[in-house]
């Protein structure tokens, strides 16, 4: 018997069936949550039993953008009697006005091998206005993550993560090289999209095909294309540009593509979250589904949580649609359905067919008003970007928590603090490490570039103070176990690489 | 209990070696149950947290390895670790209790099958602590397997597809499910031989080959299971998971939770000599007078997330410890990576040039990588060169010539030319540091050069590293192996491999400095009696014959020849011939016995001849003999020089960039033992 002598993989699969078979449970419970705002809400009881693991969400994901958002929670469960691969139900006045609330169940997938794979990073630029997107390019945007994800899935990647908006990247200079700290501020949101794929490591020809298709791709349509630097020493934030916006063509295969499609912003949107076991090509089906019938995607969220996978989509509804007040669950295909009234169903054999989808009402949706690239500093309150990474000991503190200790932290410092998207997994160690973008803007407006700098690194110096103050008698967790970094730089977070 | 047999042709047709083989040889040779193996599931997590904790081993911070050379051809260890229960994560702990006590079973160590020996555990106490017994290990694996079946059956894309058989598996038709759960049972309990095949019932009958649908059902189940399209996703892992598990077994302790942090020790079984090198070679080190070395080469496998490992070696006081040289594969898949990655930008090249910032990122991330490789190669160099430096008797540089200082374009240029070795590297790390390397889509490199430098990365070896010795004792050796701090492969658990080179000598003062003094003894005692016999010294270059050579008292000139090499010999002190030092002693024990006949068969001669003219030839011939014997002490004072001041190895587990940064061109030769600690992976 011969065998490659590599045994990552294995040790990875004995993980995850480890995990999953751990306490007798053998599924993944999971709550969502739909609603406005952007500070989540917790999961956890008042009192938490330090002791309950069912107390206590192993993985956690938020995500807001245009005035709403999503919230994931994640845990192992002991149930396993349920019919199918998901179950999802609606839960009933859990939270305040205007959230909806959604519980359920999914059976994970072990044979879904992504720990020993190489992350590739993308950030596409769909625009250089600040973030107000129209039908045109809602649809636009759907079919660019089709394309995207399509490529991954052709070659058996699986996405890992893919966000849209996101901060968008000012161009470097050469003369700005180094360290980073006096290169352009960078606006909080804008028309941009990060994706990031796993690629085995020793599969460097799929890596490099999907990338010399990545920027066929952005030539075709005109996107922007920055990679992940991928020199040894540069961390995340650190990004290789391939190709600059072009404006033009982009606008002209726009135009070409959706020649009919509106070009006003929506004013409601409904949120769609699609949950399955974790799969390759799956978010490429749901998003061509969708586009196919006519929905673009305002903004998207899509991660794997304890293997399964969450796409949570805000999709625009059309100005005339009848308004829906009720949240729904049901089948993938019942849900197209539901969205686009006016098609009939194509039972294909698409890999999402026995996945479950939860659908908020139709509901209200905002844009930020200003941004820093289109000049909007002259108007004042302008929102910038703060990057947070943390890890603490599991069952101290919980990530929505956490979150609303570092809004009060920056409270002092801030006129408006706003989470734009938070993530938090459980790993080895027994330790909870998650990263978030805080949408900030500051009390006190300057139009000098220089003291906005030093007020965002003032201000996030002071907040880290105080959180890593107030967490001990917050959770009772060893102030030695505490790593907490808030910097206005996202390449600034990374603790020194030494590998623990 | 029916047995279902099915004919030899049915095994022989997939005789081949696929990755299940053995299981799909079970599945045709074992009866089929006709009730399911249950196994409890507290069992499965069990087992599932035993196998995933013995793969990675991450909760040991510290591994030592204390190996005594007990004879030539057998190796004892003494292994201890350290445990830190604090590394292992909250969910596994609760599957790790054990019951009705607060304390958990822990894995310390895998073992081959073969080395089934009593392992007694003890802790810094000295109280020996509770093992999981082997078959309990077994069956909370079996369990294990059974359970991971059944979740990657239920998780599986088709199982809803009612025609398919992973549906049939899981719902309508369970016996099939309980054949490979009885395979994977029996497999687990029983072991797996190391041979291509098994050895099963079927290969003695003769059985008309008619099917068996609940056989064809279960092999077309892992058909669909495991794809051999895409195997490396599923099937390999798999396979690899059961073939550990067939292979070793688990070292399992209880652990007390009362004390987190944990010192624990134990005896490994005693380790054989893999191999022994051609008898030819054997003959000629010991018939000939090159101060023969006793050379002992060592492998095993770490963890990959230990921190520190330390391995030390202990001989006999009268053996020395020349060189003791430790090299790991550390960075080997991070070099293989960039191997495959270089060959793939060589292959892409045209098409990747259209994208010109796409090929500049790839090769600045190629280039970033070779640079780290050539910093960290430098330092191994230069530790290396400090522990030559504080040998006992130093080695200096030599003949090597200082290293060239290479401008950026004769680095391109060599590394186009394939040559990966230490200096190219190092002064294109340098290069790069400098931000000199800039533009490289531009440069030469980008294209069918990157395919050399793949290969010249490969053939130097450069993903492995050095660690010396530091123990100040002739007779023992010490080496710290420490994890790099940044890990290069991080999300790779692939266990690190670790080769030992040891050079035994017999050092100052040896055996051949007193073999040496006895036999210019025994000559001069030839030479004063000759002498005193002719008169002068003129017999010993005249052809003359002097008239009175022959003694008159022949019987004390016999009593001297036989005494004094006799009382000589005897406080000499030779080691048995079984002893590592017997072997070293081997040829010097010869030249004494050798000396000891020419005295002894001169007193013969004395005794029985009368003639002047032959016993003055016998004189002459004896003498020779006597300084020929003495000419070979001197070879082998020459010989042990050469060895000394040898810079690198001739081994093939020394990394061929040390030997090369060296200019150590010598062919590698066969070890005198080899140790092979890794089991049977």
């Amino acid at each position: 018997m011969t065998l490659p002598a590599n045994s990552t993989k294995s040790s990875e699969l004995a993980r995850i069936a480890a995990e999953a078979a751990g306490n007798y449970s053998s599924s993944a419970q999971f709550t969502l949550t739909h609603g406005y705002g952007s500070l989540p809400i917790s999961v956890i009881s008042a009192d938490p039993d330090k002791e309950d693991p069912s107390d206590w969400p192993t993985d956690f994901c938020h995500f807001s953008a245009a005035g709403l958002s999503v919230s994931t929670s994640t845990w192992p469960s002991v149930n396993s009697a349920f019919s199918g691969r998901v179950q999802i139900d609606p839960v009933e006045h859990a939270g305040p006005q205007d959230t909806y609330s959604y519980s359920g169940h999914a059976v994970p997938n072990p044979g879904f091998l992504n720990q020993s794979t190489r992350k590739v990073e993308v950030l596409i630029t769909l625009g250089n206005t600040h973030w107000s997107p129209t039908y045109r390019e809602a649809l636009m945007q759907a079919l660019i993550i089709e394309k995207l994800t399509a490529l991954a899935a052709e070659r058996d990647a699986p996405v890992l993560h893919l966000h849209t908006p996101v901060a968008p990247v000012p161009l470097s200079y050469k003369a700005e090289r180094g360290d980073g700290s006096n290169e352009r501020l960078r606006d909080a949101i804008g028309p941009c999209l990060r994706f990031s794929i796993g690629v085995d490591p020793k599969m460097s020809d799929a890596r490099l095909d999907f990338e010399t298709e990545l920027a066929a791709l952005a030539e075709e349509y005109g996107f922007g294309l920055k990679l992940d630097d991928q020199r040894l020493n540069r961390v995340r934030g650190d990004w290789f540009t391939i190709r600059g916006f072009d404006r033009e063509r982009y606008r002209q295969a726009r135009n070409r593509l959706f020649p009919e499609a509106s070009a006003v912003t929506p004013r409601r949107a409904v949120i769609a979250s699609v949950i399955g076991p974790s799969r390759t090509g799956t978010t490429a089906a749901a998003v061509a589904a969708l586009r196919e019938r006519g929905v673009g995607v305002l903004a998207a969220s899509i991660s794997s949580m304890r293997r399964t996978t969450f796409i949570n989509l805000v999709l625009p509804v059309a100005a005339d649609a009848p308004a829906e007040s009720q949240q729904w669950t049901g089948g993938w295909l019942d849900a197209l359905s539901r969205l686009s009234p006016g098609r009939g169903d194509e039972p294909g054999d698409s890999p999402i067919d026995d996945w479950k989808v939860a659908l908020s009402p139709a509901m209200r949706c905002s844009y930020p008003p200003s941004s820093q690239q289109t000049g909007a500093t002259t108007t004042g309150r302008v929102p910038y970007p703060i990057w947070l990474w943390w890890q603490l000991p599991h069952r101290t503190v919980d990530t929505p928590a956490l979150l609303a200790e570092v809004q009060a932290a920056l409270q002092p410092h801030t006129r408006r603090c706003d989470i734009a998207y938070a993530q938090s997994r459980l790993c080895r160690g027994d330790v909870v490490r998650g990263r978030a973008k805080l949408i900030v803007m500051l009390s006190q407006e300057h139009r000098d570039h220089e003291t906005v700098q030093r007020l965002l690194a003032d201000a996030t110096e002071a907040a880290q103070l105080r959180i890593r103050e107030w967490l001990p008698a917050l959770g009772r967790v060893d102030p030695s176990k505490v790593r907490l970094r808030l910097s206005p730089r996202e390449r600034w977070l990374t603790y020194a690489e030494i590998s623990a | 209990m029916t047995v279902h047999l099915r004919g030899q042709s049915a095994v022989a047709e997939r005789a081949g070696n696929g990755p299940l083989d053995h299981l799909r040889t079970l599945v045709r040779a074992l009866p089929v149950p006709t009730a399911p193996m249950t196994f409890p599931s507290r069992e499965a997590a069990l087992g599932l947290a035993l196998m995933d904790l013995s793969f990675r081993l991450d909760h040991l911070p510290r591994l030592s390895e204390h190996l005594t050379l007990m004879d030539r051809g057998h190796m004892s260890r003494v292994i201890s670790v350290d445990v830190d229960l604090d590394l292992i994560s909250g969910r596994l702990r609760d599957t790790l209790m054990v019951p009705g006590d607060a304390a958990l079973w822990v894995p310390v160590s895998r073992y081959s099958r073969r080395d089934l020996a009593p392992a007694v555990i003890r802790d810094s106490n000295g109280e020996v602590v509770p093992r999981l017994s082997h078959r309990d290990a077994n069956r909370v694996t079996a369990a294990a397997f059974v359970k991971l079946l059944f979740m990657l059956i239920s998780a599986h894309d088709d199982v809803s597809d009612q025609a398919g058989p992973i549906h049939q598996l899981r719902h309508t038709h369970q016996r099939s499910r309980w054949l490979i759960e009885a395979a994977i049972t029996e497999l687990v309990m029983v072991g797996s031989p190391v041979g291509p095949r098994m050895h099963t019932p079927l290969d003695h009958a003769d059985l008309p080959g008619t099917s068996h649908p609940v056989r064809d059902l279960a092999l077309l189940g892992l058909d669909a299971l495991f794809p051999d399209a895409g195997g490396d996703r599923l099937l390999i892992p798999f396979a690899r998971l059961l073939q550990l598990a067939t292979r070793q077994y688990i070292l399992v302790a209880q652990l007390g939770l009362d004390r987190p942090r944990r010192f624990l020790s134990w005896e490994a079984p005693l380790l054989p000599a893999q191999h022994r090198p051609a008898p030819l070679q054997t003959l000629a080190k010991n018939v000939l007078p090159v101060n023969r070395e006793f050379v002992v080469e060592y492998e095993t496998e770490i963890p990959r997330s230990v921190k520190a490992y330390h391995l030390t070696l202990e001989v006999r006081q009268e053996i020395s410890v020349r060189r003791f040289l430790m090299a790991s594969d550390v960075d080997e898949e991070f070099v293989e990576v960039l191997a495959q990655d270089l060959e793939s930008v060589a292959r892409r090249a045209e098409r990747l040039g259209d994208h010109h910032k796409l090929l500049e990122l790839e090769m600045q991330g190629i280039a970033s990588r070779l640079a780290e490789l050539g910093r960290r190669r430098l330092v191994d160099l230069a530790s290396y060169e400090a522990y030559l430096a504080r040998l006992p008797i130093p080695v200096g540089p030599g003949s090597v010539p200082p290293p060239p200082r290479l401008t950026a374009d004769q680095v391109i240029a060599a590394l186009s030319a394939g040559d990966c070795s230490l200096d190219v590297l190092a002064a294109f790390c340098a290069h790069y540091a400098a931000d000199r390397m800039q533009h490289l889509a531009r440069s030469g490199l980008a294209g069918p050069a990157l395919l050399n430098i793949a290969a010249g990365l490969r053939a130097a070896q450069v993903g492995r590293d050095v660690t010396t010795d530091n123990d100040p004792r002739e007779h023992g050796a010490h080496a710290h192996w420490r994890r790099p701090s940044v890990e290069l492969s991080p999300q790779s658990t692939e266990p690190v491999r670790v080769f030992a080179f040891m050079a035994l000598a017999d050092e100052a003062p040896a055996l051949i400095e007193n073999i040496t003094r006895m036999v210019a003894g025994l000559a001069l005692v030839v030479l004063a009696i000759g002498t005193l016999l002719s008169g002068g010294v003129a017999w010993l270059y005249s052809s003359a014959v002097s008239a009175n050579f022959v003694p008159a008292q022949a019987d004390a000139v016999v009593a001297v020849l036989l005494l004094v090499p006799g009382l000589l010999l005897a406080r000499l002190d030779l080691p048995s011939t079984k002893s590592v030092l017997g072997q070293l002693h081997k040829f010097q024990r010869m030249l004494a016995a050798a000396s000891v006949a020419v005295t002894t068969a001169l007193a013969i001669a004395v005794g029985t001849v009368q003639s002047d003219r032959e016993m003055t030839r016998l004189f002459q011939v004896a003498l020779a003999a006597l300084i020929v014997i003495l000419v070979c002490c001197l070879c082998e004072f020459y010989a042990r020089r050469i060895h000394r001041s040898s810079s690198v190895p001739r081994s093939t587990r020394v990394p061929r960039w040390l030997r090369d940064a060296r200019r150590a061109g010598q062919r590698p030769v066969e070890p005198d033992d080899f140790f092979d600690a890794r089991g049977e992976v």
